[in-house]
């Protein structure tokens, strides 16, 4: 039996008046692939960014690794091994990709190059392009220092906020292989999702936020073969 | 031509004054997203901290440096903790308009201990002058010059080379990826504040030497003028605050010499219209795209 990593209970979120997120739970289990999918809105970004500190819930909890994290800073969390690949990357578009590496590598005493030769294994286009300022990579490129900066910190859980969004359909099956490597070397995976039927392929378990609500929660090939599901995400 | 070099030397050490100031504003506007208009009056309290340390404490010059830098970067960084960062959630305007208040409550609290009765400041450097091709260079002109150059070299090597530098960058561009990080933002402005201050002490030592007389509201014409700068470089660039204090220092003295000393400080204030007008993010400011 897993132990849970991740457990977020009957959290209630506001943007002002705005009730983002209603009395949402899910958990995330050592060594697992956990998908959120649901359309534009449904409030996966707002979980990520709620379970990241970047956002505080009004009320309920999440507990990371057994620690109440409900009200724990922002900076506060990726020393704990919970590292948090925002909406949009967010790379540091004025610094260069391997300065971008650097800050993943914040807190740590020192930038171990055997870190940054891993991540330019993983990803070769970034080692070319290491003196590069970030803001002149393309959009697939940018997810990739985006994703690579995560791994700098060797985090115990990471959490992907749609990192296949807006990029070519081959760059999206490169970004899907090197979530299933990272998740092979040891990495939990929290994945949000508009690519429904590539998230339930790849989520050991999924939840299907709707408006706010989790709707829906299974494994991912249960989720997969459900018609509610069929209907809203896969096209029918 | 020697007078034109003698303008141009004394513009350029005038000018790395500003720049030393206009850092300040700059580094804290590119991380804080404040103007922290307090930051002139900073250096009104470095050179009374100065006169306090050599006339009354006796305490010899590059003690006194040490001085004037300490309590300046006390006084910007609690500056910071009780007066800005409980408004870090607030509208501009509000944190504006404290900045203000901060900036009276300093010039009065300077006027309740020290008088209205402007203080001579001490001369820290005693440099020989020099004579190079027939133009003579005071010691404190090029001493201020020499040593700004010294600093502002520091400064950037410190943003591009170190771990902090980058860190503040990071927070500069882009404060809930930096947290995500790892970095604190709060502890990033705290030494915002500190640098800032600590430069705006050194200033205030050379613009005591150059200009000698204190009051208390000596802060006010070098930190307009110093923002100034920093607005004309485009505020938030660091190189740009270098560049923009100089150029206006050099502008400043040349209109001194060829134009009028009356209209010196309108002209300075002229040319920053013009480049506001020509390119409204400063020389070498960058285009800020508003993010929602």
């Amino acid at each position: 039996m897993a132990e849970t990593m991740l457990k977020v209970e009957g959290i209630n979120v506001y943007y002002g008046k705005i009730h983002a997120l209603k009395d949402v739970s899910f958990e995330v289990n050592t060594g697992e692939i956990v998908a959120l999918i649901g359309a534009n809105g449904a409030g996966k970004s707002t979980t990520l960014k709620t379970v990241s500190g970047m956002m505080h819930p009004k009320s309920g909890s999440i507990h990371f690794m057994g620690e109440d994290i409900t009200h724990t800073e922002s900076y506060r969390l990726l020393p704990k091994g919970l590292a948090h690949v925002p909406e949009g990357r967010r790379v540091f578009l004025q610094m260069t990709v391997q300065e971008n590496l650097e800050m993943g590598a914040y807190i740590q005493k020192k930038i171990s190059d055997e870190d940054l030769e891993n991540v330019y294994k993983h990803f070769p286009r970034l080692k070319e392009r290491r003196k590069q300022i970030a803001g002149t990579l393309s959009g697939g490129e940018q997810q990739m220092l985006a994703m690579g900066r995560a791994m700098m910190s060797h985090p115990r859980i990471v959490m992907l906020d749609e990192p296949s969004m807006g990029l070519a359909p081959i760059l999206v099956d490169q970004i899907f292989d090197i979530v299933r490597e990272l998740h092979a070397a040891g990495t939990t995976v929290l994945l949000v999702e508009q690519n429904a039927s590539k998230a339930l392929a790849l989520a050991d378990r999924a939840y299907v936020l709707e408006t706010g609500r989790i709707t829906l929660a299974g494994t991912g090939a249960e989720l997969m073969s459900s018609e509610q599901v069929k209907k809203a995400y896969l096209g029918g | 031509m020697i007078h034109f070099l003698q303008t141009l030397i004394s513009g350029l050490s005038l000018g790395s004054i500003y720049a030393l100031i206009a850092l300040g504003y700059t580094m804290v506007y590119g991380i804080a997203k404040m103007l922290n208009f307090a930051h002139g009056d900073i250096i009104m309290v470095g050179a009374y901290a100065a006169i306090v340390a050599v006339f009354q404490m006796k305490l010899p010059g590059l003690v006194a440096v040490l001085a004037a830098v300490l309590v300046c970067t006390v006084l910007g960084v609690t500056v910071e903790f009780l007066a800005y960062k409980p408004l870090r959630q607030s509208p501009p305007l509000t944190v504006l308009i404290t900045a203000i208040g901060v900036s009276y409550f300093l010039q009065n609290i300077a006027l309740l201990i020290f008088g209205s009765e402007q203080m001579a400041s001490p001369v820290i450097m005693k440099l020989p002058a020099l004579v190079i091709g027939g133009v003579q260079i005071d010691g404190i002109t090029w001493g201020t010059l020499a040593v700004t150059c010294i600093i502002m070299l520091g400064l950037t090597l410190f943003i591009n080379k170190t771990k902090m530098g980058k860190a503040m960058r990071a927070v500069s561009e882009d404060k809930g990826a930096a947290e995500l990080m790892g970095i604190s933002v709060n502890k990033t402005i705290t030494i915002t504040f500190a640098i800032g201050s600590a430069l705006a002490a050194i200033a205030s030592i050379f613009y005591g030497s150059a200009y000698v007389y204190i009051r208390p509201t000596t802060g006010a014409m070098p930190g307009i003028k110093a923002f100034t700068a920093a607005v004309f470089g485009g505020i938030g660039s660091i190189p740009g605050a270098m560049l923009g204090g100089i150029l206006l220092g050099v502008i400043e003295q040349f209109a001194k010499a060829y134009i009028s000393t009356l209209w010196s400080d309108a002209i300075v204030f002229g040319v920053l219209v013009v480049v506001l007008i020509v390119k409204p993010t400063g020389l070498l400011g960058k285009k800020i795209s508003e993010k929602v």
